[in-house]
């Protein structure tokens, strides 16, 4: 039963997380170079970032999300797939949280394996079928297993900075600038253009390393479950729903779309500022993984 | 949690690998000891029954090895005098029931039908090996172990009513069996396995 490794997914997902490494190696340099106490500033963030992050990350998701975590009294059902499941992966058992809204919708949280959550919402649970759910939460598991939050944030990280610094560059600027060595004015400029340019590369490169972990999480839900065919339907189902719940108001999305010729949800620049990749693409994959399956 | 571990997660492959890891089924003789020591010090008599429970995969070889395995356990079963039977539980889960009244035979016939599984691949989808084990006097004091093969580690599980778990009942069962059964050492690994609501045992 053993499926092929997916080298092709492996070989990207490395090679954007070496490009964006190096980026912040050049970015942590030029910042250093131009701007006073560059490094400081930078040591700073990154610590109380990496505080809140690895403190509150679970719970502020959580609340964010609107997900209330619900004992195992109220969703036995729930709670016992999902032990099922964390058992199958190897995991301790996450929380388990519930979203109250149509939209059929799941995601997974926290710093680590004991630490994290998984949140379904009830429009999920009402959509799918029992085998789907597994497969939605497999790959909600496999996200936790892969620490895909921790990948994703420390990944994200760089481009907050960069975001930071183009904001607020003057700011560091006006406190540094009179004794500064490079003469303030000229190098604060430096910074923000470059952290500009940083700050968009990093960010197409978040999105596709993203796109890559969902591919990786729907091969690990495919391990655990062994039916690659129930995550798809369930992908498809949820599409299909997901389309007749529109996110923005009728009125605005017409607005915006007069704007653009190509609307931004399709084409190309859809594809490279989207986290997910395409449902289509996906179901091709595990397509791909179940005739594996049969031919082993 | 080693520097691979740490590097399997960055790649995001874990959650595949560790599915897909192979179970020691040798372990289960282990209990060929343990329950002697379960009559002798703890007064928990054999229940004569035992299973082995494993996710489906949807494909027609899976099939067929499940064939293989009945026809192994039917074939041995002339021998030992075990009866078996296929079940699938709420959750989706199969089980191969064995019962028999001689704990010897009934744990070399799980590791028979475990092994089958390895044997064709699908070790991966073994979740667990569960002995049933009664107190005489008590009808509701019933125990498991339960080998888990994720973990490859025993760990004692005792279902009361309601969805409770009797945990100094657990604790009893951990500190005297710890050292002859690998016990799980992490609690958090310790899944309960309910039985359906009409059900007595896990499987059922």
């Amino acid at each position: 039963m053993e499926w092929q490794t997916d080298w092709g997914l492996r070989f990207r997902m490395f090679l954007t997380m070496f490009l964006l490494f190096a980026l912040f190696i050049v970015f942590a340099g030029v910042i250093t170079a131009y701007v006073d106490g560059g490094l400081f500033v930078f040591a700073l963030l990154f610590a109380s970032f990496s505080f809140v992050q690895y403190y509150f990350s679970d719970t502020l998701t959580l609340r964010s999300m609107g997900a209330k975590t619900v004992s195992a009294d109220e969703y036995p059902q729930l709670h016992a797939s999902i032990e099922r499941l964390s058992q199958q992966a190897d995991l301790p058992k996450p929380k388990v949280a519930v979203v109250d809204s149509r939209v059929p919708n799941a995601f997974a949280t926290g710093r680590n394996q004991r630490n994290a959550a998984v949140a379904v919402t009830t429009g999920l649970m009402q959509t799918l079928d029992r085998e789907e759910l597994d497969g939605v939460l497999a790959h909600e598991l496999s996200h936790v297993k892969n620490r895909d939050m921790m990948v994703m944030t420390i990944a994200s990280f760089l481009s907050t900075i960069a975001f930071m610094i183009v904001r607020w560059g003057a700011f560091f600027g006006g406190g540094h600038g009179r004794g500064g060595r490079n003469g303030g004015g000229g190098g604060i400029v430096v910074a923000i253009l470059v952290s500009l340019i940083v700050w968009i590369v990093s960010y197409l490169l978040i999105r596709a390393l993203s796109r890559y972990r969902e591919f990786a999480a729907d091969r690990g839900a495919a391990a655990i479950t062994g039916r690659p065919s129930a995550l798809a339907s369930a992908l498809l189902k949820i599409s299909g729903e997901m389309d007749k719940v529109p996110k923005d108001d009728l009125r605005e999305e017409a607005e915006m779309n007069a704007f653009f010729i190509i609307p931004i949800k399709s084409g190309v620049v859809g594809r490279l500022f989207s986290t997910h990749p395409s449902t289509e693409r996906r179901v091709d994959q595990l397509r791909q993984l179940e005739r594996e399956m049969e031919a082993a | 949690m080693g520097l691979l571990d740490g590097l399997r997660a960055v790649l995001g492959i874990r959650a595949e690998t560790d599915a897909s890891r192979d179970a020691d089924p040798e372990d289960l003789f282990g209990m060929s000891t343990a329950y002697l020591t379960m009559g002798a010090d703890l007064g928990y008599d054999f229940a004569g029954a035992g299973a082995l429970c494993f996710a489906g995969v949807d494909s027609s070889d899976f099939a067929e090895t499940v064939d293989d395995v009945e026809a192994i356990l039917e074939a041995g079963s002339e021998e030992t005098g075990s009866t078996f039977s296929l079940t699938e539980d709420d959750h989706g889960y199969h089980w191969v029931v064995i019962e028999d009244d001689d704990p010897e035979d009934l744990i070399t016939s799980l590791h028979f039908a475990a092994d089958t599984f390895i044997e064709r691949g699908y070790g991966s989808r073994l979740l667990a090996a569960v002995f049933a084990f009664e107190k005489p006097d008590d009808p509701d004091g019933r125990a498991y172990w339960i080998y888990s093969f994720r973990r490859g580690a025993f760990y004692p599980f005792a279902p009361r009513s309601g969805r409770n778990r009797d945990s100094s009942a657990e604790f009893k069962l951990e500190s005297v069996l710890d050292g002859e059964l690998e016990v799980e050492p992490e609690k958090e690994y310790w899944y309960p396995l309910w039985p359906s609501a009409s059900g007595r045992h896990p499987w059922e």
